[in-house]
């Protein structure tokens, strides 16, 4: 759930104080020039006509969207199976057909049989992310990476048919759950003769996230903050390089269903919840940290209070996930779940190779982890995120090449 | 070649007619091979544009199908179509809606065809008008495109539509109890 990476927190900390840095230079330039600060926030058109309905995120370029860019309060994620007979030209008309639409609805349009096209006018940040699984990739005929596989059995894993691992997947995510739902329902139908709908997966983050705000779990802990710099030193931990080549821009994505048990957590004291998972509550700090620090600062595993115990325990989610090497690190973009099905967390997760980066980490979780006594898996799945369709190219194409 | 031209494809199917799949036809317009009185296909387009595949249709049903999009007359005089061909049938027909004196909507054959007046639009839409073609002579897949020649006062125009599954338009195509096509 929470993975911990103490080498991303000074980094992200860095980009707070330099955003910091920015508002008091403005702030300084605005006495500087004497007065009327407010003349450039009044004049901007942009600013007031700046609608959140009408805000779209691109669809062209070199890596999809809804990758790194930052999560939106409404997301699904849409399993599909391939249906017998679908060959290699199978799988490129599918992928026609998915570009076209997808290109459709990000940038505000029906999609091209769309009779609601109402509905897709509010884009509200749209954006669909499609991956493929190993089966998508054997009728193409192509090589698959070695990761391109159901992950290792955990022991704590409880997986579910239902929820298990598909053909494709597609994350559809946006700021309004009206233009998920649209945008789910024209991608599913428009495929239909080519694919089985295996299950949709819906969540949602906290709409109103931002500065002092983080995404928190339903457990209430922070959750998929400390991030590593994907716009930076670490890009290379999400954005394939091109092994195999039909990849290069893309990525992989793990999906993973925990289930949570609200009903035992409920009795679960603060400073008990605060042990399992080695971080306050309130601010998401390491247990360690000194006061005010925030859910960036880094976790002192070797700290021992009077009694000559860890000060964050020995089984605490925080140390049990600290990544041993530089590489167990990936991005998570996560969704909060509760529904008829139960109450948990879309783990979605990001990265280049999830055997090398997640699974170690996964490893450590499933032997020791105190979150375990309240969490379980019951879905997982990998799939090989495609790279951005440049302008005039199919998602895929160089699958397909 | 790392990644296919979408647009190169698409002109590939148009001459071999192969069911190649093609994202980005919405917008294809392409000449006629036969010389057109008035470069008329520069000036009438079907912008996205598409027809029902018959994998979406039941079984019984996929003898024929329809073909949606907005033509746009580019020029400055108006052009009417009065019918067409296509590879993928044995007739092409132009379709409107029209209310019965008993009240229930109807297709018929659009007797004085479609006029699309200078600089103007007409929006062809499941349920309004509409191009069929009838006599398919091979299944029409999801993904594929689909070439129309229009015959028109201005030259034979040949359109592109792409192949996309659609639940609906199903009145066009139900042998009963619309009897809109039994005259065909």
């Amino acid at each position: 759930m929470t993975h911990d990476h103490a080498a991303g927190a000074a980094r992200r900390g860095f980009l707070t104080s330099a955003a910091g840095t920015v508002g008091a230079a403005a702030l300084a330039g605005w006495s500087l020039v004497g007065g009327a600060p407010s003349a450039d926030a009044q004049s901007n058109p942009t600013r007031r006509q700046d609608d959140p309905a009408a805000r779209r995120r691109p669809f062209r370029g070199v890596h999809q969207s809804g990758i790194v860019d930052a999560p939106q309060a409404h997301g699904a994620f849409v399993g599909l199976d391939l249906v017998d007979g679908v060959d290699r030209e199978g799988v490129r008309r599918l992928l026609s057909v998915l570009t076209d639409d997808i290109d459709r609805l990000m940038s505000g349009q029906g999609s091209l049989t769309d009779q609601e096209p109402e509905l897709a006018a509010v884009t509200a940040e749209l954006t669909v992310t499609v991956g493929v699984g190993p089966g998508v990739v054997a009728r193409v005929g192509a090589t698959a990476p070695t990761w391109l596989a159901p992950l290792p059995g955990f022991s704590v894993d409880r997986l579910e048919d239902r929820w298990s691992a598909a053909d494709l997947c597609l994350q559809v995510c946006s700021a309004s759950p009206t233009t998920v739902s649209h945008a789910v329902r024209r991608l599913t139908t428009a495929l239909e003769p080519l694919v089985r709908l295996r299950w949709v997966q819906r969540g949602f983050r906290e709409p109103f996230e931002g500065p002092g705000r983080p995404m928190r779990n339903l457990f209430g802990q922070v959750d998929g903050t400390v991030q590593p710099d994907v716009a930076g030193q670490d890009a290379g931990l999400v954005w394939n390089a091109g092994e195999p080549a039909w990849l290069a821009g893309g990525s992989a994505l793990v999906l993973r269903r925990i289930a949570m048990a609200m009903d035992t957590w409920d009795a679960v004291d603060r400073q008990s919840r605060e042990n399992s998972i080695g971080r306050r509550l309130d601010t998401g700090a390491p247990v360690t940290a000194p006061p005010g620090a925030g859910a960036d600062a880094p976790a002192d595993l070797f700290a021992k209070d009077g009694l000559g115990f860890h000060v964050i325990d020995d089984a605490a989610h925080v140390r049990r996930a600290q990544a041993k090497e530089p590489h167990e690190r990936f991005l998570r973009r996560p969704y909060s779940y509760d529904d008829e099905s139960g109450t948990g967390l879309l783990f979605a997760a990001y990265m280049v190779d999830p055997v090398r980066q997640f699974v170690p980490v996964q490893q450590r979780l499933a032997e020791l982890d105190l979150l375990n006594i309240w969490t379980t898996p019951v879905g997982s799945g990998v799939w090989a995120v495609l790279p951005g369709a440049g302008p005039g190219e199919m998602l895929g194409g160089a699958l397909l090449a | 070649m790392i990644r296919r031209s979408l647009l190169a494809g698409a002109a590939a199917s148009l001459l071999t007619l192969s069911l190649t799949a093609c994202g980005t036809s919405s917008d294809a317009t392409t000449p006629s091979p036969a010389a057109a009185p008035r470069d008329a296909a520069a000036t009438l387009t079907l912008t996205d544009g598409w027809a029902k595949s018959t994998d979406s249709m039941p079984a019984e049903a996929r003898t024929m199908t329809g073909v949606f999009g907005t033509l746009t007359n580019h020029g400055t005089t108006p052009i009417r179509v009065t019918g067409g061909t296509s590879p993928a049938g044995t007739m092409v027909e132009l379709h409107e809606t029209v209310r019965t004196p008993s009240g229930t909507m109807q297709m018929q054959p659009a007797a004085q065809g479609f006029t699309i007046e200078p600089h103007g639009t007409r929006v062809l839409k499941p349920g309004a008008d509409h191009i069929m073609v009838m006599g398919l002579t091979s299944e029409l897949v999801v993904g594929t495109t689909l070439p129309i020649t229009l015959a028109t006062d201005a030259g034979d125009i040949t359109i592109t539509a792409s192949v996309r599954a659609f639940p609906g338009a199903q009145e066009s195509y139900a042998p009963s109890p619309v009897a809109s096509h039994s005259g065909h």
